[in-house]
């Protein structure tokens, strides 16, 4: 039996199961909290878990016929037009026992294509658009991504459903229009029209190279073109739909036939507010038709209960598609309508619905005052809003969903904060949604908690018992690091103190630009928080660092695909200044290329994708008359330069440094030719897994390596407070941020430094060869940008959480942490008050963001042994929560060799 | 009469590709078995007058605005068409 690395790492004295601080007890050790939801909701919930990521044609057939009809019409209106009829024929479906309802598609976790944005990824391998897909680049990482084989993803084909893209299943007798809706598309998406014009900038052949050699993850304007945002629920709220179109009349009337000194768009506002109308008028007539259902199903219902849960449903849908909701429940199943809608108008993830404990708070204040509910009640539809948002998909490819999302689509909420004044915004309907994390926990809605020391010690306690759960939130983010941020890059746009007091966490951890506006409620006014600023995370997507330090060392070729990527730089590399400098170069080169061209697809996007239904929630948009694609939105500068792979690149920088330019133990070309050798490794492709565990040595000759491998797993490592390797982590991030100032959006503002990598250090591992710092061929790099590698952090969370406090976070949008933490270590109250002060110290030191996972290594263990045992499993990933036995492999191996802190 | 899938038939509340609820019995039933003699039928393209079957899965609606007229599928749900047509 060939060695494993495992074996390599024991003898190196860097087990793969490593403990900190300690010994984990033996056996098996479970969450040390464990809550129910309410009946109703586990039924639901049980429905969910035994549920298949289901596809359907229904959206993309009306919305492809209605836009075919108007090809003479003004875009913007030509497309609300087709949207409205797609949700005017949404087939409505409604299951007994719910109370929020309204679906993307008329299934429990359906789906649906937009051929419109992209139609090569999900056509037959065979077919000429995939051929397309892959010579662009744009298909290359499918190759690299993994779902995982259980939970709701449909991996492969049976019966009479077919797989696509590995995850989502589709009705066989759907797939011959799936495939003729897409051929209707062909040339005309922004895929395809994007890729028409972004053609036309110099330099596109490196582009379609860095693409196909997955040093970038993927494109920006036709993959996922909006998200990473916070949604605004205001409008509909304080006026209702009805209220919104009389809105819309009336500017209508004020605007036509004027441009009021804007002679570029002015003359514009008159066909938005028009095509605001028809995309307003297709959501209440979807509402309409669930109302219609639930009033046919309440007509042949017999259970006297679920008949008038029918009546009283249809009468909430009958009110809200119309006016302003009255109660918590007509305000909860509101923005459940607005949330799903924006969903369906675009391939999005991460909308995040924002501060709900504040955009509900006064129906939840005013209906418990009067009596109209209860907290059990509240609590109740809280735990079903989260069966909701957790069956929530997002159709797109599998180097998209799997790679990137592993299935998740970040559906965020926030809580904690400030107010508009600055005073703690904890009230206690965020602690009812904090219960109801642990009562139903669920994946979605995952919680971030914006940390603030003025927020109230029992609140932050709740936390803590929620966290040890094993639910993988709250997340912790810094308020102070998020606004100052905040003001850094959209001061140029008026962000002041007030405005940045309202963020709130878009997508998984992307820091969004957020206002207030006062919602009136029976005479009372409150300012509520929500969403001011346009999408985020969009730009220049993942740039897989240790990639381009491959490329650096290979004089720009690719070593996996042999390919030149960039244009060789002839340089010996002889000190680690110039090694670093030439980092550098390719670096700009690959962000100033991407940079072009993704703007070029977000423009193609504008022109005739552009977003009304969230468009127009967003203020100033229905005040100004200008959508998203006219800059009508407040805060504009969203636009980023996505790092992967950061600690990877760290640590491989520390050995190159260490034991070939300081201590000359190994030559450049020694260390290269190790590295080409995979150290003596097979390759991941070999033995046919790119899991950590998994890799073996060769069996004759593998020894030559063994002592440079040795020295590269014991050079200096990121996340033990060791300056030798902090301080290239420094070095790199004062690089980094201001260099992405560098790059202007489409919008002609700066873009920022995202750091973030959920799913991509997979999928990029899987990628590239190894590493210096003696990570293998093919295997994942170090999660997030400020984890330490598996097993290298080894001074405990206070050294890791000094390695990472180094630099100034709020250069940045992000950073993330995640710290995995044995369930015995926090036991008790005791255990919570010393995980609290921990996560404290992080903050106090300048830190963004932690997270963790409390869980038994030796349970992940046991749930990859035997899955079937483990459907409700949840581990924390990057900047999310997800089943384990929906994500891949590779990234389950990550998470088991991750330190396991047993004391903190 | 014809029998009926569960699936083409209107109290049958689908959950995924392969299942969906049956609205009276409340008991989760497999999109494809049969259902019991005198369920109503889901109003589908291939139920309406309108449809026209060119292909395998495939054909057109001839009520369609469009010209040439848009294609349809048999198993697309019709309940929200205002064309719709019961044959």
């Amino acid at each position: 039996m060939a060695k494993t690395l495992k074996a390599v790492l024991d003898d190196a004295g860097i087990p793969m199961d490593f403990q900190a601080g300690g010994l984990a007890p033996e056996g098996l050790m479970d969450r040390e909290i464990k809550r129910e939801p309410h009946p109703r909701v586990q039924k639901l919930k049980d429905i969910f878990m035994d549920t298949l990521s289901s596809a359907s044609n229904e959206f993309p057939y009306w919305y492809t016929r209605e836009y075919m009809l108007h090809d003479n019409d003004v875009p913007v209106v030509r497309r609300a037009k087709a949207l409205k009829s797609a949700f005017s024929h949404a087939t409505p479906v409604i299951i007994p026992g719910e109370l929020l309802v309204m679906r993307k598609a008329p299934y429990f976790r359906g789906s649906f294509p937009m051929p419109w944005l992209s139609e090569g990824f999900y056509m037959a391998k065979e077919d000429e658009f995939y051929q397309e897909a892959l010579k662009r680049g744009s298909a290359s990482v499918d190759e690299h991504s993994k779902f995982g084989q259980g939970g709701g993803n449909v991996p492969h084909s049976f019966g009479k459903v077919v797989s696509i893209a590995g995850k989502f299943g589709m009705r066989q007798e759907e797939i011959p229009a799936l495939l003729k809706l897409a051929r209707l598309w062909y040339g005309k998406s922004v895929d395809d029209l994007g890729n028409r014009y972004e053609k036309m900038v110099p330099g596109y052949g490196t582009k379609e190279k860095i693409m196909r050699n997955i040093v970038c993850m993927f494109d920006s304007g036709f993959t996922l073109p909006q998200g990473r945002e916070v949604i605004n629920y205001y409008y509909p709220l304080e006026y209702g739909f009805d209220g919104i179109i009389k809105i819309a009349r009336e500017m209508k009337d004020k605007v036509a036939g004027r441009a009021d000194g804007d002679g570029m768009v002015g003359m514009n506002r008159l066909y938005n507010y028009e095509a605001v109308i028809y995309a307003v008028e297709g959501i209440q007539n979807w509402v309409l038709n669930y109302a219609k259902e639930a009033k046919r199903l309440e007509s042949i219902e017999t259970d006297a209960k679920q008949k008038k849960e029918y009546r009283q449903m249809a009468k909430r849908l009958e009110w809200i598609a119309h006016n302003p909701p009255r109660t918590f429940i007509e305000a909860f199943q509101m923005i459940e309508t607005v949330h799903i809608g924006v969903l369906n108008e675009d391939a999005i993830s991460g909308m995040s619905p924002g501060r709900i404990g504040q955009v509900l708070y006064p129906y939840f204040e005013q209906d418990i005052q009067a009596g109209r509910t209860t907290e059990d009640e509240v609590l109740e539809l809280l735990e079903l809003d989260r069966v909701v948002k957790t069956s929530i998909d997002c159709f797109a490819s599998i180097g998209v969903v799997g790679g990137v999302l592993s299935g998740n689509t970040f559906n965020t909420v926030s809580i904690g904060g400030v107010d508009r004044e600055g005073k703690s915004a904890a009230n206690r309907l965020e602690y009812l949604i904090l219960e109801a994390g642990a009562t139903n926990a669920m994946p979605q809605s995952t919680l971030s908690l914006l940390y603030n020391e003025k927020l109230p010690e029992d609140f932050l306690m709740l936390a803590m018992e929620v966290i040890k759960t094993g639910s993988g939130y709250p997340a912790f983010m810094s308020d102070g690091v998020a606004q100052e941020f905040l003001k850094n890059q959209y001061g140029h746009e008026g962000m002041n103190v007030e405005d940045a007091r309202a963020w709130a966490i878009g997508g998984c951890l992307e820091t969004s630009a957020c206002t207030w506006k006062p919602l009136h409620l029976n005479g009372k006014e409150y300012w509520i928080p929500g969403g001011a600023g346009q999408p985020t995370s969009v730009g220049v997507h993942f740039i897989s660092m240790p990639k381009i330090l491959e490329l650096t060392l290979y004089n720009g070729v690719d070593q996996k695909t042999g390919e030149m990527v960039f244009a060789p730089h002839n340089k010996a590399l002889d000190t680690y200044e110039e090694l670093w400098e030439q980092y550098k170069a390719y670096w700009q080169e690959a962000v100033a290329i991407l940079a072009l061209t993704n703007n070029v697809q977000h423009d193609i996007w504008r022109k005739n994708n552009m977003a009304v239904f969230n468009s127009m929630l967003k203020p100033d948009c229905l005040d100004k008359g200008h959508l998203i694609n006219e800059l009508g939105y407040r805060y504009n500068a969203t636009f980023n330069v996505e790092s992967a792979g950061t600690i990877t690149l760290v640590n491989s920088l520390a050995a190159l440094k260490k034991l070939v330019y300081d201590d000359k133990f190994v030559s450049l070309d020694g260390m290269k030719e190790a590295l080409t050798e995979n150290f003596g490794f097979k390759t991941a492709q070999e033995i046919n897994s790119f899991s950590l565990a998994d890799q073996e040595k060769k069996e004759e000759g593998a020894d030559k390596w063994d002592k440079l491998h040795f020295k590269t797993l014991q050079a200096p490592k990121y996340g033990n407070d060791d300056s030798y390797a902090d301080n290239i982590l420094l070095e790199w991030e004062n690089f980094f941020c201001p260099d992405c100032r560098n790059y202007e959006s489409l919008h002609g503002h700066p873009m920022y430094a995202c750091q973030i990598s959920v799913s991509t250090h997979g999928a990029m591992g899987s990628a590239t060869i190894a590493s210096p710092d003696g990570r293998l061929a093919g295997t994942t790099f170090a999660d997030a940008s400020m984890s330490a590698y598996p097993g290298t952090d080894r001074n405990g969370p206070f050294a890791l959480m000094n390695s990472a406090a180094i630099w100034d976070h709020s250069m940045s949008q992000n950073s993330q942490l995640n710290i995995k933490i044995h369930p015995s270590a926090i036991k008790g109250t005791e255990g919570a008050k010393k995980l609290l002060d921990m996560i404290r110290a992080y903050m106090r030191k300048g830190g963004f963001h932690v997270q963790f996972n409390i869980v038994d290594s030796k349970v992940l263990k046991d749930a990859q042994a035997h899955p079937e045992n483990y459907r409700d499993l949840m581990v924390r990933v990057a900047g999310f929560t997800q089943y384990w036995v929906e994500i891949g492999k590779s990234v389950q191996d990550e998470l088991i060799a991750r330190t396991e802190y047993e004391g903190v | 009469m014809e029998k009926l899938a569960y699936k083409d038939t209107r109290n049958f509340a689908p959950i995924d590709v392969t299942k969906g609820m049956d609205l009276i019995s409340k008991q989760v039933v497999m999109a494809d078995a049969q259902a019991p003699e005198g369920t109503e039928i889901m109003p589908k393209c291939k139920f309406c007058k309108n449809f026209k079957e060119t292909d395998s899965f495939m054909g057109i609606c001839q009520a369609s605005m469009n010209e040439p007229k848009f294609i349809a599928y048999p198993d697309m749900v019709a309940i929200t068409c205002g064309m719709y047509e019961a044959m």
